[in-house]
């Protein structure tokens, strides 16, 4: 729900949980600067799941980590943007103000259930620190809200298992924990950054059954990143595809991904092996990721694109309308083009999309 | 690869950016260049390591054509002026000692011997070390099993403990007794390096190939696995070479290590301290800021290399 | 965590024995043999030669078997005198004389007489030791503070002036040699400026006695604020020396354990929880960064001692570090022996303590 017509400066309506705007976060490094993400906008409404989805280096991560103010700085600087978060910018918090919200009213969950959590204390400590943190509960009654959390996640023997370190747990009991610590004091908005890309298939399932159930009973809202349109699917109501620091296309879940606008989403879904494709070549998207420090001019996803055409190397295409504010995409294909250039696609004339598709196919080696 | 921007690494400092996916790429970019080509460039991105292996290379030079050319015989006794020794002068550079000796013409002559002890020290324990490694980490079991609690022997017993008597019992004050001494004392830091290496290579991808295709243990050793392990052995025998040169020093500063008759640093300071207290302090300031100096460069350079040569700091 | 002390316990056994054989040898390098060295000395009456040649099983012309016989006896293992393992109890002669075991050899206390004095090599030693522990104890802990201090704020405070500075002078005192700063220090602060004393423990004439004699510590009992402040302004440059050049190397390695640390996804983790600053630096990244640098003071125990060498010769501190030079100069074989055996087997026991501080600070190890 991007775009909704907003004043910079002014909070966005109630039912906006989070809102960012044109969010720029770049890292400074010995061999130049890298804009990890590259003015992103996107709203999630109180107790609804919005799906971020993009590959590794496209800057989702960067992006959750921006929202809670954990980027390290230096290297890290969040150059320009807005993120309104229940009524107030987080980016206009001081430190000490921001430590009543991280934790508290915004929680999250990474992908290393391995090293995520410390290994040389108990897991009922390190979610009991939170705990006592934030509720300002005794350390008793912090204990027992540590193993109430423990058994919210499904954790059999919870005052046992609390007394336990990581290293005695599996990989998937250990993501248990992580969402039991994030959960524990009744965030408003939960992220999970790539929740289950670290585990075991079979495990993936119960995590992500786990995710939305404890969702629905405790009603936050969730920013789910991941790189698996499966599990896009399967959990999320609306979704935003990010390439290279950008958003480059928008809508909800059936939108995306069975009308897909961008020629990057496209491909994203082509690349999903699937039963009624046997036989026939997987669809890979051709090049890869760009270099940081060297973005391409233009959309920054025409050396890979196989209709780019005329203003796509030197233009790069704004995140428009496709008949309502929350369906949006970034391409020349959709808008039209500025400075008087016409749709001229490289790879035939005008070609209508499922003919393009099957053509860029053909050309994929 | 971009000329440094991150302060700390600009003063050759120890700071270093944050692995960061924007690297990845530009090695990738690099990777056609040879490994030792790029060793090469990443240790030249080290400023404080080029200008101690300038340095260093300098001394090397000083200790072989500095006694030819200095006009003072460092064993002549003139005789000085003063009880505790003349101040430095336009004639004595750096003073004399309290028998009119020349301290620059000790410093320039000692070079020959500090840098040698050193160097050929740091050569005997980089070839015992890695063939003691390479033999325990290859072969395992119950070999492995002894070689490391000699290993670890060495590293209980306090090496100067064991120096001072070997100089003193078997030196007898000959640079190439010392030479063997320092060397066969200093060797088990490499022996562990190299057999960790071994330990981590032994299973690796490439050497299973190796293996699989039938190339005989001798070659995998040799051919194979002592290449990678390369890098952090060249870095410990800096570092080496640096304490050996220190401790070489001490030997002598406590008239153990070379005898009277030969300059070295070490020597140069033997009797530098009974004429602190007559003011004399530039007897004992520049043969000792001549190690120091050297040692410092030695270590700059060491720090160059590892950046430039162990993977697993890079970056 | 039992398993694991029990494992580096039974490592440490093949060390203890290698050292024992390393002290015997160069025992047995004293020309002429053991006994042929007090011949000299008027000190030693040939009673006490021949009782003690006797209780190690010393021969003048050693065979094989003979040496190993000797080695046992010199060890305390075998028991000389009645030809057996067994002592005149009838136990194993290795166990202390209150259970029944023998008095003889190194494990009974028995390190033989020096050369030099004729006296006991232990008591000798004995005598030293309390100046040797004052000096490395004060050593020791101002070197861990002040190294673990200026390493973790500088990883904290990364690329700060402070951090900076600490890599710079780091990198300028490690270089130096340690023996060679003491005498600069010497002549700054001694011979210059006259701010310390720059010999010896103790003032000699204020002193009511030597330092280390029954007599100096009844003076001490007496009146202990002046002579701990004597043994304090003493101690001031002997320190400095020993710890200047450890403290440049080890603040560099906590500062890059702490980085590693800081740099950990549990560090993250602790920060989205919305804990403060501090409680995240100390109770998760120094917490977990603790583990190396006890690793790494652990090996730097041996050097502890090496270091006290160096300072104890440049400052005539009357240690054990100068008592083993006066040793290696008068070339008193069988008290460069005790010294030598006597100060290994302390650093395979202090690396023992250290591997059990490990073992309880890390609960991977403790609960495997």
């Amino acid at each position: 729900m991007p775009h909704l017509p907003q004043t910079p400066g002014e909070p966005p309506p109630p039912d906006v949980l989070l809102d960012v705007r044109d969010l720029r976060t770049y890292f400074h490094v010995m061999d130049g600067t890298v804009p990890a993400v590259d003015g992103v906008s996107f709203q999630v409404r109180r107790g609804e799941t919005l799906g971020v989805v993009g590959e590794s280096g496209c800057g989702k991560s960067v992006t959750a980590l921006t929202i809670m103010r954990l980027i390290e700085t230096p290297p890290g600087e969040i150059v320009s943007g807005e993120i309104w978060f229940d009524g107030r910018d987080v980016l206009q918090l001081s430190q000490d103000e921001m430590l009543q919200v991280r934790g508290a009213e915004m929680a999250m969950i990474f992908q290393e259930p391995m090293t995520s959590l410390n290994p040389v204390l108990t897991v009922g400590d390190q979610i009991v620190e939170a705990v006592v943190a934030h509720k300002k509960l005794s350390r008793k009654a912090a204990w027992d809200r540590a193993i109430e959390m423990l058994r919210l996640v499904g954790i059999p023997e919870a005052p046992r298992r609390a007394r336990q370190y990581p290293h005695e747990m599996s990989g998937g009991m250990r993501q248990r924990v992580m969402i039991a610590l994030a959960l524990s004091c009744d965030p408003k908005l939960l992220i999970a950054d790539e929740p289950t890309t670290a585990l075991d298939v079979t495990i993936q399932a119960q995590i992500l059954e786990l995710i939305r159930r404890v969702q629905a009973e405790t009603g936050t809202a969730l920013l789910l990143i991941t790189h698996d349109l499966g599990v896009v699917a399967e959990t999320v109501q609306r979704v935003v595809v990010m390439y290279a620091g950008k958003v480059v296309e928008t809508g909800s879940v059936q939108e995306v991904l069975q009308d897909p606008k961008h020629p990057y989403t496209e491909g994203l879904l082509a690349s999903i092996p699937s039963k009624g494709m046997r036989g026939t070549r997987l669809n890979v998207i051709k090049g890869s990721v760009p270099n940081p420090f060297r973005m391409p001019v233009g959309c920054r996803f025409h050396p890979r694109c196989p209709y780019a055409f005329d203003p796509c190397p030197d233009h790069e295409p704004p995140l428009d309308e496709l008949g309502r504010p929350e369906r949006r995409v970034a391409c020349w294909l959709h808008t039209t083009p500025p400075f008087g250039l016409e749709h001229r696609p490289r790879y035939g004339t005008a070609t209508p999309l499922p003919v393009a598709r099957a053509a860029a196919a053909e050309q994929v080696p | 690869m971009a000329i440094p921007t991150d302060p700390a690494l600009a003063g050759g400092l120890a700071g270093r950016a944050p692995a960061d996916v924007a690297t990845a790429d530009v090695e990738v970019a690099l990777e056609s260049l040879g490994q030792w080509q790029l060793a090469w460039r990443r240790f030249k991105r080290h400023r404080m390591a080029l200008v101690g292996l300038g340095f260093f290379s300098f001394m090397v030079l000083v200790a072989i054509f500095g006694p030819i050319v200095l006009p003072y015989n460092p064993l002549n006794i003139p005789g000085a002026q003063q009880p505790g020794g003349d101040p430095p002068s336009l004639q004595h550079l750096f003073g004399t000692d309290d028998t009119g000796r020349d301290v620059f013409t000790m410093v320039v002559n000692g070079a020959r011997i500090s840098v040698a002890v050193g160097g050929f020290s740091m050569l005997i324990a980089g070839m015992v070390g890695v063939l003691v490694g390479a033999i325990s980490g290859y072969f395992g079991g119950w070999i492995d099993n002894v070689l490391m609690r000699i290993v670890d022997t060495f590293f209980a017993i306090p090496l100067l403990f064991v120096i001072l008597v070997a100089a003193r019992f078997f030196g007898e004050g000959q640079v190439s007794s010392l030479i063997l001494i320092f060397g066969l004392l200093s060797w088990p830091l490499i022996a562990r390096l190299v057999r960790a290496s071994f330990l981590s290579l032994r299973e690796a991808d490439f050497v299973e190939a190796a293996r699989a295709v039938g190339v005989k243990d001798a070659r995998i050793t040799f051919r194979h696995i002592l290449p990678n392990a390369i890098g952090p052995v060249i870095v410990a025998m800096t570092l080496i070479m640096a304490s050996n040169i220190v401790l070489e020093a001490f030997v002598s500063y406590l008239n153990f290590g070379i005898s009277p008759d030969q300059t070295s640093w070490g020597n140069a300071l033997a009797n530098a301290q009974s004429a602190l207290g007559l003011g004399n302090w530039w007897w004992a300031f520049f043969p000792g800021m001549a190690i120091a100096v050297t040692v410092m460069s030695i270590n700059f350079v060491g720090d160059g290399l590892r950046d430039a040569l162990d993977p697993r700091t890079r970056l | 965590m039992t398993q694991y002390i029990v494992r580096r316990t039974i490592q440490a056994v093949p060390v203890l024995f290698l050292i024992s054989v390393v002290s015997f040898v160069l025992m047995l390098q004293a020309p002429g043999g053991p006994a042929a060295q007090f011949n000299q000395n008027p000190h030693i009456s040939t009673a006490q030669i021949n009782k003690w040649l006797q209780d190690w099983c010393l021969v003048r012309q050693p065979t094989l078997a003979d040496t190993i016989r000797e080695y046992l006896g010199w060890l305390g293992v075998w028991n000389c005198s009645g030809g057996s393992f067994l002592s005149a109890h009838g136990l194993p002669n290795f166990l202390p004389p209150f259970l029944g075991g023998g008095t003889n050899g190194v494990v009974h206390g028995d390190f033989g007489y020096s050369i030099e004095t004729g006296r006991p090599v232990l008591s000798m030693i004995l005598e030293r030791l309390p100046a040797t522990i004052i000096l490395m104890g004060t050593a020791f802990l101002l070197w861990a503070t002040i190294a673990i201090l200026a390493g973790v704020i500088a990883a904290v405070k990364r690329y700060s002036f402070f951090d900076q500075s600490v890599t710079f002078v780091s990198y300028v005192f490690y270089s130096l040699p340690t023996f060679w700063l003491g005498l600069i220090l010497i002549f700054i602060f001694g011979v210059t400026l006259r701010w310390f004393p720059v010999q010896g423990i103790v003032n000699v004439r204020q002193a009511a006695a030597p330092f280390g004699t029954p007599a100096y510590w009844a003076a001490f009992a007496a009146n202990p604020l002046p002579n701990i402040w004597d043994i304090a302004a003493h101690l001031v440059l002997p320190v400095a020396t020993l710890i200047a050049v450890s403290i440049a190397g080890d603040s560099r390695f906590v500062r890059s354990a702490m980085l590693d640390s800081l740099h950990q996804d549990y560090v993250r983790t602790a920060r989205a929880k919305g804990i403060p600053e501090r409680q995240v630096i100390l109770r998760h990244a120094f917490r977990n960064a603790l583990l190396p640098i006890l690793t790494n003071l652990a090996l730097e125990i041996a050097f502890l001692f090496s270091g006290a060498i160096v300072t104890e010769t440049v400052f005539s501190w009357p240690g054990m570090g100068r008592l083993y030079y006066e040793g290696v100069n008068a070339r008193d074989y069988f008290l460069l022996m005790g010294i030598l055996l006597i100060g290994s087997v302390l650093v395979v026991f202090m690396n023992l303590v250290a591997d059990i501080a490990y073992a309880i600070a890390d609960p991977r190890i403790r609960y495997n």
